[in-house]
């Protein structure tokens, strides 16, 4: 966007653009890791944030953990970690 | 001997497939006030319509919103030509004149089907000069999209001028190859570049760059390209919409070719983009463009899924 013609774009990555305020940016980690843990159930991943540690904890059934960014990376290492893409659609 | 075209209004079709950047391009034209005195109509194949929003700059808009202007909604883009022709002729004054017409179209529009309506009506054909046709091209996508779509190839074909958008993300010389496929499939096509709408120069293709190959589309199956709506109530949970979304456009980020809407949240209206399996940062929208603004409604375009499927699968992760 050219600094006229454009509306201002939200900072930080864009599942994130929904909070302002310090506030509602931990509400919104607490809020994200509790649906992270409902739709993941029975999937062999869950995930954690404590809302300390910037980051979401992603733990797979045998143990093994990483810290990812932001969702867009989490998706990623649930694929890792099962073997196979989670699908919205497939649940 | 006078022109021919003189005194009649001038039409420019803006096409280009889902998602290439035809509202980013245009929206800096209308704040150049590249086209003079000028009337935007607006189609888009989604329901809830979200280009109007950005177009502000303009000086009079039409929004033709919900089906496609070169198939089903044909007799809407004729009436409301028409009725832009009849308001132009009660004005006397040549320098009150609207002169400018820009009909910028949805992504799934053929622009040869557009130009099929105003030559096949008898006083359009009379009134309006089709100015040019000009193609977006996302620079990024555009290989796939010629390579799996017929429309977009149709798209390109129909072209006088070809802008490539995206061309500061993609490669140098994936670009080059991409400029000589646009320069076989339309050979008298003027070809330039724009990022967020600003012009670039474009280097000179070396001449031994080979096209891509476009496989024969003839007889491809695939399904329809359909659009969905989503309705995320008066009070979205923007958090499990996301994560929801971003799973959704990591696993099948293939078959969605775009997505956009309005969601308002407590950072304010938020305008979410993505092509394919990017994602735009969200522009924030002031407070609010009138009472008739559908905020809230998703528009989720591509194959292989149905909207009750998708309204299903976000209902499982907003409960």
């Amino acid at each position: 966007m050219c600094s006229a013609c454009g509306f201002p774009a939200a900072p930080g990555h864009w599942t994130e653009a929904g909070a302002a305020t310090p506030h509602e940016r931990i509400r919104e980690r607490f809020r994200r890791v509790q649906v992270l843990q409902k739709v993941l159930q029975g999937t062999g991943v869950t995930a954690h944030d404590g809302g300390v540690v910037p980051g979401i904890q992603v733990i797979s059934l045998n143990g093994a953990q990483t810290i990812v960014a932001n969702l867009e990376a989490l998706w990623a290492e649930v694929e890792a970690m099962r073997g196979h893409a989670f699908d919205p659609l497939d649940i | 001997m006078t022109d021919p075209t003189e005194g009649r209004l001038r039409l420019t079709i803006l096409g280009g497939f889902l998602g290439s950047g035809k509202t980013t391009w245009l929206r800096h034209q209308l704040h150049k006030r590249a086209f003079g005195r000028v009337h935007v109509i607006v189609n888009e194949a989604a329901e809830a319509p979200v280009d109007d929003a950005l177009l502000t700059a303009a000086d009079q808009m039409t929004l033709l919103a919900g089906a496609c202007v070169c198939c089903e909604a044909r007799d809407d883009l004729r009436r409301t030509l028409l009725s832009l022709c009849d308001q132009r002729s009660r004005i006397a004054d040549p320098a009150q004149r609207l002169e400018n017409i820009v009909l910028e179209t949805s992504g799934l529009a053929d622009p040869a089907a557009i130009l099929e309506v105003i030559q096949s009506d008898p006083i359009l054909a009379r009134q309006i000069v089709v100015a040019e046709v000009i193609v977006v091209i996302d620079a990024l996508n555009a290989r796939d999209q010629m390579q799996q779509e017929a429309l977009s190839r149709a798209q390109v074909e129909a072209a006088d001028r070809l802008i490539l958008t995206k061309t500061d993300l993609a490669p140098p010389d994936r670009t080059a190859q991409l400029r000589a496929t646009l320069q076989q499939a339309a050979p008298g096509a003027a070809q330039s570049a724009a990022v967020f709408g600003s012009g670039l120069e474009l280097a000179d293709v070396a001449a031994d760059t080979q096209p891509f190959a476009l496989p024969d589309l003839a007889g491809q199956d695939a399904a329809p390209i359909a659009a969905s709506q989503l309705d995320l109530g008066d009070t979205p949970d923007w958090t499990a919409f996301t994560v929801w979304l971003s799973a959704l456009l990591y696993a099948r980020g293939d078959q969605i070719v775009r997505v956009k809407g309005v969601v308002r949240t407590p950072a304010g209206r938020l305008l979410l983009q993505a092509v394919r399996r990017s994602v735009q940062s969200p522009e924030i929208l002031p407070p609010q463009g009138g009472p008739e603004r559908s905020d809230n409604e998703v528009a989720v375009i591509g194959r292989g899924f149905t909207q009750d499927q998708l309204v299903a699968s976000l209902a499982r992760f907003s409960a």
